[in-house]
This record gives C-alpha cells, sequence and structure tokens, in this order.
C-alpha cells in the first residue's frame, strides 16, 4: 500500500514535471493506467478501481519510457504505442476505439465562426495542442488535407500540451475557437458550440492501447485491456461517443437455394447487407436487391460460374460457407 | 479500388517554377508536353500558362475541395460499374462518367503536385452512400442526379472563387462535363434533361458540407 501511494505520488510529480494535466483517484485495487486525455472520463465509466493518470499521450509515452511505474498505457494514437513496441517498453499493442475531430468554439462565438472555413479570417484566435499530442497532429492533418494551414496556422495563439486544456480555454472565451475530438466536445455540451470538421477531411483516429514491458502487475493489466476490448466496455465507449473498433463487417448465414441456371433469384440471409455495393459468383458481378440487413435477392448472373458468393460492403467482404451450383440453360 | 494516380494533365503547367529545380523543371518540361498531347486529344486545351507565382492559398484550398469531389465520383461510378444493375445503356453511360471523373481527378490532383503539395487519393477517405444506392438502376441514377448537382455546383463556384485566371477555362471544362452528366441521369430516369438558365454555383463551405452526405 505504501509502495502504491508512493507510485501515485511519483506519477502526480512525472506528470506535473511534463506540464502536463493530470488527474489520479487512489485505488481500491487494479492497474496503474497512463492514458490520453481524451480518455478522462471513459475509463473511469469502464472500471473505476484503476488508478489514472491522463496527460497528453506524448508526455505519458516519455514517462514510460524513463520508467514510469505504469502497467497499461492508452494513447490516443497508434504510432506512440507502435513505437513504445519496438522499443521493447510495451507488449503488442491493440486498437480499442476510433475517434473523430470537432472545432469548438465558446457559446458567444465572438468571432461568428460557423465552418471551418471560417478559421482563415484574419485575427481569429485559435487554440490547438502542440504537434507532438496526438490531436495537434490530427489537427494539422486536416488542415492540409483542406488546403488551409497557410492561411490558418497564422492564427494560432496558443499550443497546449493536452486536448483537454485546448477545451477548457475556449470554454472560458479565451480563444475563438479549439480543435478537440468529439468526445471532449461532448463533456461540455452546455460550455461550448460544436463545428463539424468535414467528414471528408477528417484523419483516421485510432486509439491503441499495450501493457508495459516491466509492469509487476501483467496479469491485471490484461485483464483491464480485455475489459475494454469487450462488449461492455465497448458499449460504455460508445455511450461516450467513441467510435467502434471498426464497422460491422457483412456475413452470409443461408443460400435459398445450393444450385440454379443463370437468371434464377436466390436469396442470401445474413448480417450487415444493408450497405452492400456488390454481389459475385467468382468475380462475375450478378444483380442484387437489398431487402433488409439480413437479407438480399440476387440474380444468377449469365457468365456466372459454380463456386462460394461473394457479398462486398465498405466494411468488408462476406463469402458463402457452401459453393453454389450454377446449372447449365 | 483502383486509386487514381498522381500524374496531372492540363493544369501541370501551371506549375509554379520557384517551387522546382532545375532538374524537376526539365523532368516536368517533358511530361507536361506528353500530358498536353493528351489533354489536346480528351479534354482539350484548358488555359494559357499561368504567371511564375505560386498559387494563391485560397485556390489550393479549392483545389483540395475539388480532388475529394472527383475522389467521390469516382468511387461512385465505379461501385455503380461494380454492381452491374443497369440496362445497357446506362452502364455505358456509368462507365464513361467513371472513365470522365477519373480525368478529372488527374487535372485537379495536378494543380496540388503542381504545386508541390500532395493530392488525396481514394485511399485517404471513406466513403459511404445511402442504404440501397447500388441494388437498382434507379437508386444509382438518383444518387448521380444528387453527386453530380453537388459537383457542378462545386466547380460553378471554384470558376468563380479562384483567383488564378488561367485555371478558370478548365474548371468550366469540367463544370460543363458535369452538367452533361447530371442532364443525362436525369433525363434516362424520367426527369427533365435540363431546366435552369443559370444552375446554382456553391460556395466552397456549402460545397464541402455537401461531400459529408457521401463521407463518413
Amino acid at each position: 500500500m505504501k509502495f502504491r501511494t508512493i507510485a501515485v505520488l511519483i506519477t502526480a510529480a512525472l506528470v506535473c514535471a511534463a506540464g502536463a494535466s493530470a488527474s489520479s483517484s487512489s485505488a481500491k485495487a487494479g492497474v496503474t493506467v497512463y492514458a490520453a486525455a481524451s480518455l478522462t472520463d471513459v475509463f473511469p465509466a469502464i472500471d473505476k478501481s484503476n488508478t489514472y493518470s491522463f496527460a497528453g499521450s506524448n508526455a505519458l509515452a516519455t514517462q514510460i519510457t524513463n520508467g514510469a511505474p505504469a502497467d497499461v498505457f492508452a494513447s490516443a494514437n497508434t504510432t506512440l504505442p507502435a513505437q513504445l513496441f519496438a522499443q521493447g517498453v510495451v507488449e503488442k499493442p491493440v486498437v480499442f476505439t476510433r475517434n473523430t475531430l470537432v472545432i469548438v468554439v465558446p457559446k458567444s462565438n465572438p468571432a461568428e465562426i460557423k465552418s471551418i472555413y471560417d478559421l482563415t479570417k484574419p485575427g481569429v484566435k485559435i487554440d490547438v495542442a502542440n504537434s507532438a499530442v496526438p490531436v495537434g497532429s490530427y489537427t494539422l492533418q486536416v488542415l492540409g488535407q483542406m488546403g488551409l494551414a497557410s492561411q490558418v496556422t497564422p492564427n494560432f495563439v496558443s499550443q497546449e500540451t493536452d486536448v483537454r486544456t485546448v477545451l477548457s480555454k475556449v470554454q472560458l472565451g479565451q480563444a475563438d475557437a479549439g480543435f478537440v475530438y468529439a468526445t471532449d466536445a461532448r463533456a461540455v455540451p452546455d460550455g461550448v458550440t460544436v463545428i463539424r470538421v468535414p467528414a471528408w477531411a477528417q484523419p483516421k483516429i485510432a486509439y491503441s492501447m499495450a501493457i508495459v514491458a516491466k509492469s509487476q502487475n501483467k496479469a491485471a493489466a490484461q485483464a483491464f485491456i480485455d475489459e475494454v476490448l469487450s462488449k461492455s466496455g465497448q458499449a460504455t465507449m460508445l455511450k461516450y461517443g467513441f467510435l467502434p473498433i471498426t464497422a460491422p463487417v457483412p456475413a452470409i448465414t443461408k443460400l435459398s437455394l445450393s444450385k440454379g441456371k443463370p437468371g434464377v433469384s436466390v436469396s442470401v440471409t445474413g448480417a450487415n447487407l444493408t450497405g452492400t455495393t456488390s454481389v459475385t459468383f467468382q468475380g462475375v458481378p450478378a444483380k442484387f436487391k437489398i431487402v433488409s440487413a439480413t437479407k438480399l435477392v440476387i440474380t444468377v448472373p449469365t457468365k456466372a460460374k459454380t463456386g462460394a458468393i461473394t457479398v462486398t460492403t465498405p466494411a468488408g467482404t462476406a463469402t458463402s460457407a457452401k459453393a453454389f451450383v450454377v446449372l447449365k440453360r | 479500388m483502383d486509386a487514381p494516380g498522381r500524374a496531372s494533365l492540363p493544369f501541370e503547367r501551371k506549375v509554379p517554377t520557384h517551387f522546382l529545380s532545375r532538374s524537376d523543371l526539365f523532368s516536368r518540361g517533358a511530361k507536361g508536353g506528353a500530358a498536353l498531347l493528351l489533354a489536346g486529344a480528351a479534354l482539350g486545351r484548358f488555359a494559357e500558362d499561368a504567371a511564375a507565382d505560386p498559387l494563391p492559398a485560397a485556390d489550393l484550398a479549392y483545389a483540395r475541395l475539388l480532388v475529394a469531389v472527383e475522389l467521390l465520383g469516382s468511387d461512385f461510378y465505379r461501385q455503380a460499374v461494380a454492381a452491374s444493375n443497369a440496362k445497357p445503356a446506362v452502364a455505358k453511360y456509368l462507365k464513361k462518367a467513371y472513365a470522365n471523373e477519373q480525368e478529372h481527378y488527374q487535372s485537379v490532383a495536378g494543380i496540388l503536385s503542381g504545386a508541390g503539395v500532395t493530392p488525396a487519393v481514394s485511399a485517404d477517405i471513406d466513403f459511404s452512400y445511402p442504404s440501397g444506392t447500388f441494388g437498382s438502376e434507379g437508386s444509382i441514377l438518383k444518387t448521380a442526379r444528387q453527386l453530380e448537382s453537388i459537383m457542378l455546383g462545386a466547380y460553378l463556384g471554384a470558376v468563380g472563387g479562384m483567383q488564378t485566371a488561367s485555371l478558370k477555362q478548365g474548371l468550366a471544362q469540367i463544370a460543363a462535363s458535369e452538367a452533361q452528366h447530371l442532364s443525362y441521369a436525369s433525363s434516362v430516369s424520367g426527369g427533365k434533361a435540363f431546366s435552369l438558365a443559370f444552375p446554382p454555383a456553391l460556395s466552397i463551405d456549402q460545397a464541402s458540407t455537401a461531400l459529408d452526405a457521401f463521407t463518413s
């Protein structure tokens, strides 16, 4: 117990020394989790028995590399855990959620910002996280993707060490706008107004986590990772506005016919079929009609070949377990 | 998915020379000549060479948006062709429109690569479409009308909004191409081939917002 108290104190001291905002809670049991500031609300909701230190992912990575007593590292990107894994500092990371970027403005919106293009106006005061922090890096990616970097970066008035500081400064009116994660903006629904970042310019924001190699509590650390990845853990992530790890992939469970001639209609039963973009018989495209998320009606194409039927959606591909036998006309 | 390449066509002739080394300039000159031949055959000559000044920042933002527009157009028609749910005449249109959008992509991506920045490719953007979009010829054409309206509006807006005069003719040519697509998709699905004397232009902000309906 004395060791844990010391560990918490050391953790707090290291985080403060790095200039990052951090918070810790004493634990009855559980593991010490170093997590991105954007996870401040959701992780304790998943498991309140752990000791958490929340800060910018880059600051936490530095502390862990320097020997801070963490059991789990959860980062707002996949790059930092991958780098630590390559250095042997953490074990193999796993992706556990995704997020999106938004712009927040004060409720009073003194700069009258209505879209991301308004951030190019001279004199707009924009607060961002610095580029070493994942959210700061994502911000620059968005501006680059939209060709706005050269017009918007001159309006940066401050660069913070974590996303929550950006949110706080905008909420207090110390900046006209800031870039944060959608989940952070949800944390203060009455404090800021959210402006969408266009989906076509969104970076692919994935979070990953890993057990710290020097952890003395690896079994419990793995249990926490499993808890986050579990159905209930993921449900909690969704409740707090995070996105599922991946979109639901399609599946085929049954074909109404096992054989038939070209021109015959076949019902395909399965799951997540709503967004079907193509159906093929061994590479030969077939006409199809989407009846529901669980049912398609397809027409055996003229040049169909005997074999498995493949359904493709934006989330992936499903192949029938059994071959469909194409009969001659 | 076919990722449209990054070779550029007519717009590449407007490369601001001070971004390039001498060897780059010679290299681009050779490629530019070949590109111009292609452009002459396929698209026509867009505009006079631009001045040696770099493109204004606002024009780069527009070019970024138009690249996204063309990636969406290419992705939509690629999937529509793959779905194979259209009658032969409509399928022929879908294939031709797909080819047109790919050529447009090459051109607007050339504005960016000519300015020394990397244009987005299909893997950079996740597109999504309403449920059942590719399930029938009717739903494909309905979405084509929506998309082509956005694309036409975006290019008309770009003609007015972009500051580099030498780009405007090429943009207008692409707008005309999108208008042809819109007219065909409307008429073949039972609507009017044309109606407005002055189709509306979309601001950069409006066009960006409209794209959001097809991206996730």
